[in-house]
């Protein structure tokens, strides 16, 4: 797994620095920019994909707030929090997890929009913080050796309280305008965790905010958001001849 | 951005192949109660069983194990592996020796009945949980042979010595047994 990691990121900021190249190119050959309005502002969300599950999987309830913050012509700071009940079932294992996330961060905006378009293509970073507690509800004994024909499923019901976690997202993702003020957008979340409190005699195998962990560390997440956007204030940016001589 | 997107998607097809819903058989789960056999005449030298079976009541049948090694119901060797029961306290087995004799009177049963403690212990997602033993002398003898808990030689066994108590793991002997 470690050496997927290095292989992604790696790819990932050679990309990043690929685009960043062609986007220079472009402004050289741009002769003429027209003078453009920028909006700052809060944008306030919430996460379509954990409503609706709630809904459709008896397993699971869950809420996510997403907002972002526009401080400067590409950079936004943005944070998620939420709340999760998810009961995971497993062949070996039947688990419940409840806890609250929070995540902090910023996105960089790589789009370059058209006039006043403020549609958004964009990578981030993100620290995830939660605060949650697990339940084992029934596990299995796994036995290579079933000679005694023995039921080998064990009701506990145990709950661990206490329990924390710390970790880092990889954001990318699309925000785009569908009409005044309303935007829809849908993210990819790479996920390492930096810490954990593990109960004593089991893992969190799951945590809010950073879904299924796996072996060494490593988590994805995605979210599909519809917001709204709250215009504080205007800035109009004069464009800036950025030739630059070779 | 587009090929970034398209290295996410990627990134993620790789983590969904990733296959830790399985539990890999090398991983450590519920251990087996290890028994060797040693020569009473010469306990420091390990001995082969002959013609071994080794039956426990099961659903009210004797069920007889079927060994690793050969796949049949009969040991001609020098240790053994024996499942306990994951529900209960005691397992009983019947060890038949010589078991393939034509004449009755060569073939010597003896009953062994194993007292134990029991936890269960997380392993992993794919593995769930596992159960470990101990055999506690606390106010019970943790290994009675013949039911009577006064002897220690039987049929054909002629001592018995537990080794190591507490069965966490396969990798070392648990009880040993001299004839």
């Amino acid at each position: 797994m470690k050496h997927i990691l290095k292989y992604f990121f790696s790819i990932l900021l050679i990309l990043c620095s690929l685009n960043m190249n062609s986007q220079n190119k472009k402004n050289n050959d741009t002769v003429k920019i027209l003078p453009k309005i920028d909006r700052y502002g809060l944008r306030i969300g919430v996460d379509l994909f954990k409503l609706s599950r709630s809904v459709y999987d008896k397993n699971y309830k869950g809420l996510e707030l997403a907002g972002d913050f526009r401080f400067s012509k590409k950079y936004y700071f943005a944070a998620e929090i939420g709340n999760e009940n998810k009961t995971t079932n497993e062949s070996q294992l039947n688990f419940t997890t409840k806890g609250t996330f929070l995540k902090v961060g910023f996105d960089y905006n790589t789009h370059q929009n058209w006039l006043n378009l403020e549609n958004m293509i964009y990578i981030g970073l993100r620290f995830g913080i939660s605060s949650f507690n697990q339940e084992i509800n029934t596990y299995k004994v796994y036995n290579s050796n079933p000679f005694f024909n023995e039921s080998n499923t064990i009701v506990l019901n145990q709950k661990f309280d206490g329990l924390t976690a710390q970790w880092g997202e990889v954001v990318a993702g699309i925000k785009t305008k569908v009409f005044d003020n309303v935007f829809v957008g849908f993210s990819l979340r790479g996920n390492i965790l930096f810490s954990n409190k593990k109960p004593a005699g089991f893992d969190n195998l799951y945590i809010p905010g950073f879904n299924r962990t796996y072996d060494g560390n490593f988590g994805v997440g995605f979210n599909y958001t519809v917001s709204y956007f709250l215009p504080i204030y205007k800035k109009k940016s004069i464009p800036k001849e950025k030739i630059k001589k070779k | 951005m587009k090929k970034i997107l398209l290295v996410f998607i990627i990134a993620m097809l790789t983590f969904s192949c990733e296959k830790d819903d399985i539990c890999d058989a090398s991983t450590p789960t519920t251990p087996r109660l290890i028994i060797k056999f040693y020569d009473i005449l010469n306990p420091a030298a390990v001995k082969s069983v002959k013609d071994l079976k080794i039956t426990s009541l099961v659903d009210g049948v004797e069920k007889a194990i079927i060994f690793d090694k050969t796949n049949i119901d009969i040991l001609n060797d020098t240790i053994v592996a024996l499942p306990l029961k994951i529900n209960e306290n005691l397992t009983k087995y019947k060890f038949i020796f010589n078991t393939k004799a034509e004449n009755p009177s060569l073939i010597a049963e003896d009953d062994l009945t194993i007292n134990y403690t029991r936890k269960d212990e997380f392993v992993s997602r794919a593995c769930g949980f596992k159960t470990l033993f101990e055999m506690n002398a606390s106010n019970q003898n943790p290994v009675i042979l013949n039911e009577n808990p006064g002897i220690t030689s039987g049929n054909w066994i002629k001592d018995i010595q537990i080794i190591q108590p507490k069965i966490y793991s396969e990798n070392e002997t648990h009880i040993k047994i001299f004839f």
